[in-house]
């Protein structure tokens, strides 16, 4: 059943709104260097953990540090580790599903089974043991998390692809004599797009908790790196004397997560065939 | 879709069942009219290297004696002087022979006497297993005769009273066994079972010899986490906390807690790693790094005023510490100068000073369970940077493995007791001498090792003391240690907790007079 025309603009409505805020977001994140009213890093031990004021809108950390000018710089870490995260993931992801499903292979089997495997472990203590292996670090905490996600998008990938296989307008583009690298670019991968698109922008939220979770643990940024989970680590003593410097990473973690995760329901609704687009 | 909808509500009304069934009490109440107390304990875990309460095992003595249940021969008094414990007379014949008297009508919890073959079979086990302690006591034989134990060393130990009031030092039943790391002492309370890095559940000793304990049980929680623990004392979880971060202080400033606080020798201090590989091998970098730390902004800061300065090893409440030593002071304009004129240039621009193609980069290396120690790091990575070092942080709570790597680390900033026997040939001889247990980082100075020979020999306080001040000298002038500061400790416990008493040697936690209303 398709939706009436006044839907269909709700959801190209919601789709703008939010594909603004999302990029509104990673344009302010990209210049956050510029933005900081302070120095980030820059220790004042004479005035540490004071209250929010208008000098230090957010208050200092137990170092002095401006907390706005903390959080501002740290969506660039935050941000854009989990957007090549998700990237990196998807991508590889893809084309590990994309292969499987094209040649259904030994080489089908033995991937989709280590996928299997990958799968099997429940994802953050894998994501633990691999930065523990590793040791600490962004760097690694997002290898951490690379390791345990992509099984998720080559089986997507997988699945989509031996749909679009045994379609008929692919029988019929072999029959015209394309190549099977031609049918996979031309045909089938954007046909399969949607669908990861989707996985993926959705994704973001997740990947960027799970990233604050391990920073959090203190696996993922190092000090004095200002990353919001790391930061919620660092202050979580202060939780019940200072709770203005644990909460505010908090909220700023909040805000992008849920800002990406309607995003990401508002492309899931645009692409949806019931949308209307063909 | 009306059994649909019943459907959801019944599972939603399971849900929460589940979930509100967890918020149940957990712990059991005491219903039988006995007295309990939880103590909270962010040291006593294996990290820490109090794995257990066998005081041959490494630093678990620390715990056997914090939780009443070892005792020593002799104690120490808040000014670190010896006091008669479970010796009641001592008395030095020779150099080389000390006979000392034990107290009569002790029992170990074992039922056993406490009589000089007991003592003996103890400490020729410790001797025998523990790491530091045959080193230390240079005990040659014993004699056992009824009461009075006769020690000959194999050369003269002056301070061998002192090394027998430290923790490894408290005396058990060996024959009684070491089963899952449980000991039987002879002090106020039985451990009846322990969990390393859970729980450690005390039971009273009936038959103690020096009072009557007032607490049928006691456990004592591992918690390593500062937050865990302050929210654990405010529900009551815990009713008293050793260890308790600064930051937290706030929350128990009212008539429902006390204080219990005492300046100790406790020192947060960074060691170099003189491995030809560190940047530390180089005095300049070392000594850059002695002047580029602001331990007085640590102290009023971080540490909230809970400490006070280090000059050198000892706190100025002994004849051998505070300013009686010289060292560098906060200056980086002068660290800055020191590391130009050694060659370390930055010559990148990036703010990190290179010489010969490798740049400045001292690996940190620190722990967490001290909570302080995280925060010292953080604090001298930002003025280490201002003189041109980078400081990479590794906070990890693995340190003791981490440490036996000389590449892994420059400086590894901890924190220990400095005086714990109350005399300062202990430091040096854990720390500082080229073939210490504790000097990982391989410091060596012969100035220094003939010196302890000569302190190791000296039955003079006053001389000793001397000693100790020279020794100091040399370890601050190679800047081998940068001694940050030492700590003043508290303990907090709710009010109707009476006498759990901080001491200025650390130990000594649970005594028979700990009571709870």
């Amino acid at each position: 059943m398709k939706k009436s025309r006044k839907q269909r603009n709700i959801v190209k409505f919601r789709l703008v709104v939010f594909a603004s805020l999302a990029g509104l977001l990673i344009l302010f994140s990209l210049f956050s260097d510029k933005l900081c009213p302070m120095d980030p890093y820059l220790q004042d031990l004479s005035n540490a953990k004071a209250a929010p004021s208008f000098v230090h809108p957010l208050g200092t950390d137990r170092y002095g540090r401006d907390m706005l000018s903390r959080i501002i710089v740290g969506s660039k870490t935050s941000i854009f580790s989990t957007l090549l995260l998700v990237t990196f993931i998807s991508v590889f992801g893809s084309m590990i599903g994309l292969i499987c499903g094209w040649f259904e292979n030994t080489i089908d089997v033995i991937l989709m089974r280590i996928a299997d495997m990958f799968l099997a472990f429940p994802g953050l203590v894998f994501a633990l043991a691999v930065a523990a292996v590793l040791g600490g670090g962004l760097q690694n905490a997002i290898i951490a998390l690379a390791a345990i996600s992509w099984p998720k998008y080559a089986r997507l990938a997988r699945s989509q692809t031996l749909t679009q296989k045994k379609a008929t307008y692919i029988k019929a583009a072999r029959l015209a004599g394309d190549s099977d690298w031609k049918l996979i670019v031309r045909h089938i991968l954007p046909n399969i797009m949607g669908p990861i698109l989707v996985t993926a922008v959705l994704d973001i939220g997740t990947m960027m908790m799970e990233l604050a979770g391990l920073s959090f643990l203190g696996l993922g940024a190092k000090p004095p790196i200002a990353e919001w989970g790391s930061m919620m680590s660092e202050t979580r003593n202060l939780l019940t004397t200072q709770p203005w410097v644990t909460l505010s990473p908090g909220i700023a973690i909040f805000i992008s997560v849920v800002i990406f995760n309607l995003f990401g329901e508002a492309v899931r609704d645009w692409l949806d065939p019931k949308n209307g687009r063909s | 879709m009306q059994k649909k909808k019943m459907m959801a509500v019944l599972i939603g009304i399971c849900l929460a069942l589940g979930t509100l069934s967890g918020c149940g009490k957990t712990q059991k109440e005491a219903s039988d009219g006995k007295k309990t107390l939880v103590i909270g304990d962010v040291s006593f875990n294996s990290a820490n290297e109090e794995a257990d309460i066998n005081p041959h095992n490494t630093y678990a003595g620390w715990a056997c004696i914090r939780y009443g249940i070892g005792e020593t021969l002799v104690k120490y008094s808040d000014d670190m002087e010896i006091e008669p414990w479970l010796a009641k007379a001592w008395e030095n014949v020779d150099p080389l022979t000390w006979k000392i008297t034990l107290q009569d009508n002790v029992k170990f919890s074992s039922g056993r006497d406490m009589d000089a073959e007991a003592v003996k079979e103890c400490l020729e086990h410790l001797l025998a297993v523990h790491d530091r302690a045959a080193a230390d006591t240079k005990i040659a034989s014993m004699e056992a005769d009824g009461q009075v134990l006769t020690i000959k060393t194999s050369e003269p130990k002056p301070a061998l009273l002192n090394y027998l009031g430290d923790p490894y030092a408290c005396i058990i039943d060996v024959k009684a066994g070491f089963d899952n790391g449980i000991v039987s002492g002879t002090g106020p309370y039985i451990a009846v079972d322990l969990k390393t890095d859970d729980y450690l559940k005390l039971v009273k000793n009936d038959n103690y010899w020096n009072g009557d304990p007032k607490i049928d049980e006691i456990t004592i929680k591992s918690i390593t986490d500062g937050n865990t623990l302050a929210k654990a004392l405010q529900a009551d979880e815990v009713q008293a906390a050793y260890g308790m971060a600064y930051e937290s202080y706030p929350l128990f400033e009212g008539d429902d807690y006390q204080f219990s606080r005492i300046s100790t020798s406790r020192c947060f201090f960074a060691k170099m790693n003189f491995d030809e590989n560190s940047v530390c091998a180089d005095p300049a970098v070392r000594k850059a790094i002695a002047m580029g730390i602001d331990k007085e902004s640590f102290v009023d800061t971080l540490l909230e005023g809970n400490g006070y300065v280090a000059n050198g090893v000892f706190p100025d409440q002994t004849a051998f510490g505070g300013d009686k030593v010289t060292t560098e002071s906060y200056d980086p304009k002068g660290a800055k100068k020191v590391l130009e004129d050694a060659g370390w240039v930055d010559t990148d621009g990036d703010g990190i000073r290179e010489k010969d193609g490798k740049k400045l980069v001292v690996k940190w290396l620190t722990y967490p369970t001290r909570q302080e120690l995280p925060l010292l790091a953080e604090a001298a990575q930002a003025s280490l940077k201002e003189i041109g070092i980078e400081v990479d942080i590794n906070n990890t709570l693995d340190v003791n493995e981490v440490v036996q790597d000389a590449s892994a680390w420059d400086v590894y900033a901890m924190a220990n007791v400095q005086a714990p026997t109350g005399d300062p040939e202990y430091w040096f001889r854990v720390f500082a001498l080229s073939d210490s247990a504790k000097n990982q980082g391989k410091y060596s100075n012969a100035q220094l090792d003939a010196l302890d020979e000569q302190l190791s020999q000296e039955f003079d306080t006053a001389k000793r003391a001397d000693l100790a001040v020279q020794m100091q000298q040399i370890l601050l002038d190679d800047n081998a240690f940068v001694f940050c500061s030492f700590l003043k400790m508290s303990m907090i416990s709710r009010s109707n907790v009476s006498n759990y008493t901080s001491h200025a040697c650390d130990y000594y936690q649970i005594t028979a007079d700990l009571d709870i209303e």
